[in-house]
C-alpha cells in the first residue's frame, strides 16, 4: 500500500511539474500562451464589462436583453447608427450618416455614399427606412417604438460636391408623441441593419419576424463596421478587424483601427476585472471597481487624476411611492431628503466616485451643467441637514417612538395613527447599489423615519418596478448619456402621460411612484405641459428657462431622492500594453470603453505601450 | 421466474424505486419554479420596458408569452380574456406540453438565452462542470481514503500530527481556501493564473497548448477542493480503519504473521464500503457542487448556468439542469447500491437466502 | 457519570469544547463585553488600530461588533438547521430502517428526493415566495430541511442493525406498537449516535449558511459570517490586501467547525473504546 501511495505521488507531482514547465516559456505573467498564439498581445486589445452571459444571439433584430456584444445597445463595432454623441462637448458626430439640419419639425441626416457593407453593397435609405419602419410591420420588432416618433422619412437624391448622395428628412410625428429630442436620439442609438439581407430572411420564413429572430448570425454577417465576429464561447468572444471597413478611408483618413482583434472575455465575479486589470490582462473595463486609486502603481487609470475620477452622467435615485401614505405628503418626501447623509454615500458606497451631489434632478456639470441654477438650488432644494429633517417632520406632526433602549420602533402621523415601516426596495447583490441604500436607511431612521432595507432578488426586483409595489425602490433613469437628457431623466421620473394607479395588472413604464396623478385635485398640470414643450424648444434661453421651472418643481415636490451622480460607463483601463487612451488631459474622445458613441475613434488612436 | 435469479430481481426492485423517484422528481423540479407569483416574462418586462408607450409594453410582453408557450392557445389561435389580453396557459397544461416534448427529444428553448436551446445551454456548461469536480473528487477520495487507512494503522506520531491538521483541514470553508489560494499565488507572487479555464487568447481544441493551458489554470482550483475534500475522507476512512482493525478478523490476520500491506488492503476493502457511498453521493451531486468555485475561478459551468437560470426564471433551463442533475444523483446512487450487492459479500450473501434488501 | 467522566478524560473532547463553550460566551455576552455598534467610526477599510482591533469594513463599521453580530447569526442559523436535520432524519432514519420492507424502500425514496433537488434550488425558490426576502431563520429551515438525508442513511444503517437485537425483539412479542419500541427502546440505544450526527449536522448548517451567502443567496435582513465573507469578496477586498475583511471571519468560522469535529471524534472515541488510545 505504502510503494502504491509513493508511486501515485510521485507521479502527480511529476504531472505538476511537467504542466509548470510548460508555461515557464511562455511572455508575461500567466495569461497568453506564448509566441504561437492566434492573438498576439501586441494586436489584441482586451476589454470586458459588458457581457455577463453566455452569447446567446447575434442577430442585430434581437431584442438589447437577448443580444450578445458587440451587437446590442449603443455598440457600434459591427453595426452602425447614422450619427454619434459625443457627451463631452454636446456635438453630434458623424457615422453612417451626416447631420445636416434639425429643428422642431424634422432632422436631416445625409447618408454617407462612401458608406458600404461587407458583402460590398451600398449602405442606401432602404436599409435605414428598413430598421426605422419595422415598427409599422411587426408591432414586436425591437425598433417597434421609432414608429412612435418618426411619421415618415422623405429622401431626397442631391449633389454634394460632385457626388449622389441620399438626404433622408425625418419627420417628427407632430401629432404623436411630437419630440426632436427623442428623434436625435434614435437616430443615435439605432443600428442600420442590411435590409437587402432580413428581407430575404422574412421573405424565406413567411413574413414572420420571430422565425427571423430565431437565426444567429454568428457566422459571416454582413455588417457595416469596423470589425466582425470571428468566434465566441461562453468564456469569450473574439472580433477581428476588417481590412475593407468603408470608414476607414471616410472618416479616418485612410488608416486601420490599431488593434487587429478585440476579445471580450466573460468574467463570472465582480472581483476579476480588478485583478486582470491590475496584471495587464485586460486593458480596459466598465465595472465598478472600488478604491480604483490603490491600483494605480499598476498602472490603471481613470479620465480624471483624483477624484471624482469619472465623468458623471446618471443619477441613481430612490422613486417614492407617492400614492400611499405617508410618501403622499410632500413635506415628509423632503424630509428624507434631508436625512440621507450625501457624504457618506459618495465617500463609502461608491469610492468618492461622485462629485457633490446638487438638489434637484440637474447636474452641475457637463452638457446639461448650463441648465443648472445654483440660486434655485439653495432657495428651493434640500440638502444633508439631520435638524432641518427632524424640523420638517415636527412641523407636519409625525412624531417618532422610540423603544426602552434607544432604538427608533414607529412613526406616528399628526392624528396619531401609527405609521407602517418604510421598505426601500433594491435588488441583493449589487454591491454599490447595497451600500446606498444602507447608508440611506441610516440617515432615515437617525432622523426617526421608521425605514428598513428590502434587499430582494433581482427576480422580485424588476417587476416590482413597474407595478408600483413599492414604498421606495432603488432606480436609475436614464442610463445612457443621449442628446435628450435632461429631459428625459425628467420624463422617466415625473411624467403622468401613462398614469394608472398601483394595482392589479396596472404598469407604468415612467413615473414609477405615480407621482402627480391627473385625477387628484393637486395634478399640477405644469409637470405635463413643460414636459410636452420642451422637446420642441428651439430657443435656448426657452429652454433654461422652462428647465429651471421643470427642476424648480422637482425640488418643491421632492417626488424622488437623487442619491449620487454616477459615471454613465466606469471608464478604467490600463496603460501596461496600450497607450494614449482620452483622459481630461487628452479629452479627443468621450469617456467611454472605445465601442460605444464617439469612443469608437479610440481604436484609432490607441499605441503600443512597448 | 424471478425467484430463481435474486441477483436480478434485487437490481430489477432497486431500479424500479429510483425510477419512480425520477417521475417524483421531475414533477417536482417543473411545478417549484412556477409556484411563485414572478414570470420570467414579468422580469424581462421590467428590465427592458422602460419608457416604452402602455401599447407598445402590451405588444411586446404578448409576444414574449407566445414565443416562450405561456399562452392557452385553442386549435392554434390564443385564447383573449374580456380585456383582450392573452390568458396564460395553466402549470399543467405547460407540464403536459414539457412531457410531449422531451419524448421527441426537444428539451425547449431558454427564456433568458433565447434562441439558445437548454440542450445547447447545458452541453455547453456540463463539461466544465465535470473536467473541475471529477478529477478532483476522485483523487480526493482516493488520496483522503489511502492516508486515513494509513493513518488508522500505524497510529503513532504520524497519526497525532496528521489526523488534528486533516480535520483543521476540512473545517475551513473551501471556498476562503480558494480566494486565499488566488491571492496568493495568483495577485501576489503571480505563479498561476487567477481565473478563467484556459488562457484568454486561446479557443478550444485539439492541440497541445489548449491543453497545457487548461491544466495550468485547473491547478489552483483543484487544490482549493481537492485538499479539504482529502481531509474530510480521510478522516472518515480513519475512523472505520481503526473500527476495523479491532475486530476479530484482522486481529487473527495480524497473530497468523501476514504481512502489513495485505493487512492493509483488507481493510481497505471493508471499511471502504460506506465510504464508496459518500463517493455516490458526491458525484451525483458534483454537478450542482461546484458553484462558488466556479463563480470564484470563472469557469462556465453548470453551477453558474442554473444559478442565473433561477435568477431569471428561465423554467426550461432550470427543468433541464435539475433532470441532468436528478439523472446523474440517480444513476450514481443506483451504481453503488449495486456495487455493494456485488461487493458486500453479507448482501450477497442475504440475496442468495432470499432476504433480498 | 461515567459517561461524561470518560469524556473529560479525552484532551480532545475538553479542547474542543473549550472552544465551543468560547464561541458561545462570545455570542452571548459579546455585546456586554465589547461595545457593538453597527453605526460608521471611521475610514472605509482602515487598518485595525486602537480598539477596533479587527479593523473596519468598507461602510467604516467596527469589525468587532459585525463579528459578534454575525457570530450569533451564524451560530443559530448552525443549531436551527441541525436540530430540524437531525430530528428528520433520525426518525425517517429509525423508522425506516426498522420496518425494513417496502416502508424501508419508501422511505428511501423519499430520501433520495431531497437528495436530487439541489437546496440552492429550493432556497431562492422558497425565497422568492416571501416579500420580506430571505431571513436566517427561513435559511436555517431550509438547510435543515435539505440536509437531513444523509443523517437518515447513516441512522437507518444503526438503525437496521439494531432490530435484530434480543430486547427489541422481546418488546415486539410483548405487543408494543412500533411508536412506542422506537421511543422506549432504539431512541435511548441510539442516543449517543445521534448526538454525534447532531453534532456533524450543526457543523454542516454552519458551513452552508457559510457558502449559501458567498452565492449571494445569504440572509438580507442581519449579518452572519458568511455575508461578511460575501462583502468581502465583492467589494474586492482580497485584491486590495484587506485581509481583515476575511481572515476574522475564516478564523471563527474554522473555529467552530474544528471544536464541533474534534468533540464528535473525541466522543466517537468514547463510545467505541477501539477508537481510543
Amino acid at each position: 500500500m505504502k510503494k502504491v501511495l509513493k508511486l501515485k505521488g510521485f507521479i502527480a507531482g511529476a504531472l505538476l511539474c511537467g504542466l509548470i514547465s510548460c508555461q515557464s516559456g511562455s511572455g508575461s505573467k500567466g495569461e497568453s500562451s506564448g509566441g504561437g498564439s492566434m492573438f498576439p498581445r501586441s494586436k489584441t486589445l482586451y476589454l470586458a464589462g459588458s457581457q455577463w452571459g453566455d452569447p446567446s444571439t447575434f442577430n442585430p433584430l434581437a431584442e438589447a436583453w437577448q443580444s450578445s456584444w458587440p451587437v446590442r445597445d449603443q455598440f457600434n463595432l459591427m453595426y452602425e447608427p447614422l450619427l454619434v454623441y459625443n457627451s463631452i462637448d454636446g456635438k453630434v458626430e458623424p457615422c453612417l450618416g451626416t447631420l445636416v439640419s434639425k429643428d422642431a419639425d424634422s432632422i436631416v441626416v445625409d447618408i454617407n455614399p462612401a458608406a458600404k457593407w461587407s458583402d460590398g453593397k451600398q449602405v442606401t435609405s432602404t436599409d435605414v427606412k428598413f430598421i426605422f419602419e419595422i415598427g409599422r410591420r411587426f408591432k414586436s420588432a425591437s425598433t417597434a417604438f421609432a414608429a412612435e416618433f418618426v411619421s415618415g422619412i422623405n429622401v431626397q437624391t442631391v449633389d454634394n460636391a460632385g457626388v449622389k448622395t441620399e438626404r433622408c428628412s425625418f419627420l417628427v410625428d407632430k401629432k404623436g408623441r411630437n419630440n426632436p429630442l427623442v428623434v436625435l436620439d434614435l437616430l443615435q442609438s439605432i443600428r442600420i441593419v442590411p435590409s437587402h439581407i432580413f428581407e430575404k430572411m422574412l421573405a424565406d420564413n413567411n413574413n414572420d419576424l420571430g422565425a427571423v429572430l430565431k437565426f444567429k448570425m454568428d457566422s459571416l454577417p454582413v455588417v457595416s463596421g469596423p470589425y466582425t465576429l470571428q468566434t465566441y464561447s461562453n468564456e469569450k468572444i473574439i472580433i477581428k478587424r476588417r481590412a475593407d471597413y468603408w470608414g476607414n478611408a471616410a472618416l479616418h483618413g485612410g488608416k486601420l483601427p490599431v488593434p487587429e482583434f478585440i476579445i471580450h472575455p466573460i468574467f463570472k465575479s465582480n472581483d476579476h476585472f480588478a485583478i486582470a486589470l491590475q496584471k495587464g490582462e485586460l486593458d480596459a473595463s466598465q465595472t465598478f471597481i472600488p478604491r480604483i486609486w490603490l491600483k494605480k502603481k499598476d498602472g490603471v487609470a481613470t479620465w480624471h487624476e483624483s477624484a471624482p475620477y469619472f465623468v458623471s452622467g446618471v443619477l441613481p435615485l430612490l422613486l417614492i411611492n407617492t400614492t400611499k401614505p405617508p410618501l403622499n405628503d410632500k413635506n415628509f418626501r423632503r424630509a428624507m431628503a434631508a436625512a440621507i447623509n450625501y457624504d457618506d454615500i459618495k465617500e463609502l458606497a461608491v469610492s468618492g466616485y461622485s462629485p457633490f451631489k446638487q438638489p434637484g434632478l440637474i447636474m452641475n456639470s457637463g452638457v446639461e451643467g448650463k441648465f443648472f441654477n445654483a440660486d434655485d438650488a439653495k432657495e428651493f432644494g434640500v440638502t444633508y441637514s439631520l435638524e432641518n429633517a427632524k424640523k420638517i417632520l415636527a412641523d407636519g406632526g409625525y412624531k417618532s417612538v422610540y423603544k426602552a433602549d434607544g432604538t427608533l420602533d414607529y412613526m406616528t402621523d399628526k392624528k396619531g395613527t401609527k405609521l407602517p415601516t418604510l421598505s426601500v426596495k433594491s435588488p441583493a447583490g449589487w454591491s454599490d447599489w447595497e451600500a446606498m441604500v444602507t447608508l440611506a436607511v441610516k440617515g432615515l431612521r437617525d432622523a426617526g423615519i421608521d425605514a428598513r432595507e428590502g434587499f430582494v432578488d433581482a427576480s422580485l426586483y424588476w417587476p416590482a418596478l413597474p407595478s408600483g409595489d413599492f414604498d421606495l425602490i432603488m432606480h436609475k433613469p436614464a442610463s445612457s448619456v443621449t442628446p435628450s437628457l435632461p429631459w428625459s431623466r425628467f420624463e422617466a421620473v415625473m411624467s403622468s402621460r401613462n398614469w394608472v394607479p398601483v394595482g392589479g395588472d396596472n404598469k407604468m413604464n415612467e413615473n414609477q411612484g405615480r407621482y402627480n396623478s391627473p385625477k387628484s385635485k393637486e395634478y399640477n398640470s405644469k409637470v405635463d405641459s413643460l414636459l410636452k414643450a420642451i422637446p420642441t424648444i428651439q430657443d435656448s434661453a426657452a429652454m433654461t428657462a422652462a428647465y429651471r421651472e421643470l427642476n424648480k418643481i422637482f425640488m418643491q415636490d421632492q417626488p424622488a431622492l437623487p442619491l449620487c451622480y454616477l459615471p454613465e460607463q466606469f471608464y478604467e483601463f490600463s496603460t501596461a500594453h496600450w497607450k494614449n487612451w482620452p483622459t481630461e488631459a487628452n479629452p479627443y474622445a468621450p469617456p467611454l470603453l472605445p465601442w460605444i458613441g464617439a469612443s469608437t475613434k479610440i481604436l484609432w488612436q490607441l499605441q503600443l505601450a512597448k | 421466474m424471478l425467484k430463481k435469479y435474486p441477483t436480478l430481481r434485487y437490481i430489477l426492485q432497486r431500479g424500479g424505486w429510483y425510477f419512480i423517484t425520477f417521475i417524483i422528481a421531475v414533477t417536482i423540479n417543473f411545478f417549484l419554479p412556477r409556484l411563485g407569483n414572478n414570470n420570467p416574462v414579468d422580469i424581462i418586462m421590467g428590465k427592458a420596458s422602460s419608457g416604452l408607450s402602455t401599447e407598445a409594453a402590451r405588444e411586446k410582453e404578448e409576444s414574449y408569452l407566445v414565443e416562450f408557450g405561456l399562452v392557452k392557445k385553442v386549435k392554434g389561435e390564443i385564447v383573449r380574456d374580456e380585456l383582450g389580453r392573452p390568458v396564460k396557459s395553466s402549470s399543467f397544461e405547460q407540464f403536459v406540453n414539457y412531457i410531449k416534448m422531451c419524448f421527441m427529444g426537444d428539451f425547449g428553448t431558454s427564456f433568458q438565452k433565447y434562441p439558445k436551446k437548454v440542450l445547447d445551454v447545458i452541453l455547453d456548461a456540463v463539461p466544465w462542470t465535470i473536467a473541475l469536480q471529477l478529477p478532483t473528487i476522485i483523487f480526493g477520495w482516493i488520496i483522503g481514503n489511502v492516508l486515513g487507512v494509513l493513518a488508522a494503522y500505524r497510529r503513532g506520531i504520524f497519526d497525532r500530527v496528521f489526523f488534528p491538521s486533516a480535520m483543521l483541514l476540512s473545517s475551513i470553508p473551501f471556498f476562503v481556501f480558494g480566494m486565499l489560494l488566488v491571492y496568493c499565488f495568483a495577485v501576489v507572487w503571480g505563479v498561476f493564473p487567477a481565473m478563467g479555464g484556459y488562457a484568454g487568447d486561446l479557443v478550444p481544441s485539439f492541440s497541445w497548448a489548449f491543453f497545457s493551458s487548461a491544466g495550468y489554470h485547473y491547478i489552483l482550483p483543484f487544490f482549493s477542493i481537492f485538499l479539504c475534500l482529502a481531509g474530510g475522507q480521510a478522516i472518515g476512512m480513519r475512523s472505520m480503519g481503526i473500527y476495523e482493525l479491532g475486530t476479530d478478523y484482522i486481529k487473527y490476520a495480524q497473530w497468523l504473521g501476514l504481512k502489513g500491506n495485505r493487512i492493509l488492503g483488507y481493510i481497505f476493502r471493508n471499511a471502504m464500503l460506506p465510504q464508496l457511498t459518500g463517493l455516490a453521493l458526491s458525484l451525483g451531486t458534483m454537478i450542482s457542487g461546484a458553484l462558488i468555485t466556479e463563480m470564484i475561478f470563472s469557469y462556465p459551468g453548470l453551477g453558474m448556468a442554473m444559478l442565473t437560470a433561477i435568477q431569471n426564471n428561465d423554467y426550461p433551463v432550470i427543468q433541464g439542469g435539475t433532470l441532468i442533475i436528478t439523472v446523474s444523483v440517480l444513476i450514481a446512487n443506483f451504481t453503488v447500491d449495486i456495487l455493494i450487492g456485488f461487493l458486500d459479500p453479507r448482501v450477497k450473501a442475504g440475496l442468495q437466502m432470499g432476504k433480498g434488501n | 457519570m461515567k459517561l461524561l467522566k470518560n469524556l473529560l478524560k479525552s484532551p480532545m473532547f475538553v479542547f474542543g469544547i473549550s472552544l465551543l463553550l468560547l464561541t458561545i460566551i462570545l455570542a452571548v455576552f459579546g455585546s456586554s463585553i465589547f461595545t457593538v455598534t453597527m453605526d460608521r467610526v471611521g475610514q472605509q477599510y482602515a487598518a485595525p488600530h486602537g480598539k477596533y482591533f479587527l479593523g473596519l469594513d468598507d461602510l467604516g463599521r467596527d469589525y468587532v461588533s459585525l463579528m459578534i453580530r454575525g457570530l450569533q447569526s451564524s451560530l443559530y442559523v448552525g443549531l436551527l438547521a441541525g436540530v430540524i436535520a437531525t430530528v428528520i432524519g433520525t426518525f425517517v432514519g429509525i423508522y425506516g430502517g426498522f420496518k425494513g420492507g417496502w416502508v424501508d424502500d419508501l422511505l428511501n425514496m423519499f430520501t433520495n428526493i431531497f437528495i436530487v433537488i439541489p437546496s440552492f434550488v429550493i432556497l431562492i425558490l422558497i425565497s422568492s415566495s416571501f416579500s420580506e426576502g430571505r431571513s436566517l431563520t427561513l435559511i436555517g429551515i431550509i438547510i435543515g430541511l435539505t440536509t437531513w438525508s444523509w443523517t437518515a442513511r447513516a441512522v437507518r444503517a444503526q438503525s437496521s442493525a439494531i432490530k435484530t437485537k434480543d430486547h427489541i425483539i422481546l418488546a415486539k412479542l410483548n405487543g408494543a406498537n412500533t411508536v412506542k419500541i422506537i421511543l422506549v427502546h432504539i431512541l435511548p440505544y441510539l442516543a449517543s449516535y445521534v448526538f454525534m450526527v447532531f453534532i456533524l449536522q450543526v457543523a454542516s448548517g454552519i458551513l452552508s449558511e457559510a457558502s449559501i451567502s458567498m452565492i449571494g443567496l445569504g440572509p438580507l435582513d442581519t449579518v452572519s459570517l458568511g455575508t461578511i465573507l460575501n462583502q468581502a469578496k465583492n467589494t474586492g477586498a482580497l485584491g486590495d490586501g484587506v485581509w481583515w475583511a476575511f481572515i476574522p471571519a475564516t478564523v471563527v468560522i474554522t473555529v467552530i467547525v474544528f471544536a464541533l469535529y474534534l468533540i464528535n471524534t473525541s466522543m466517537e472515541g468514547v463510545f467505541n473504546p477501539r477508537l481510543r488510545k
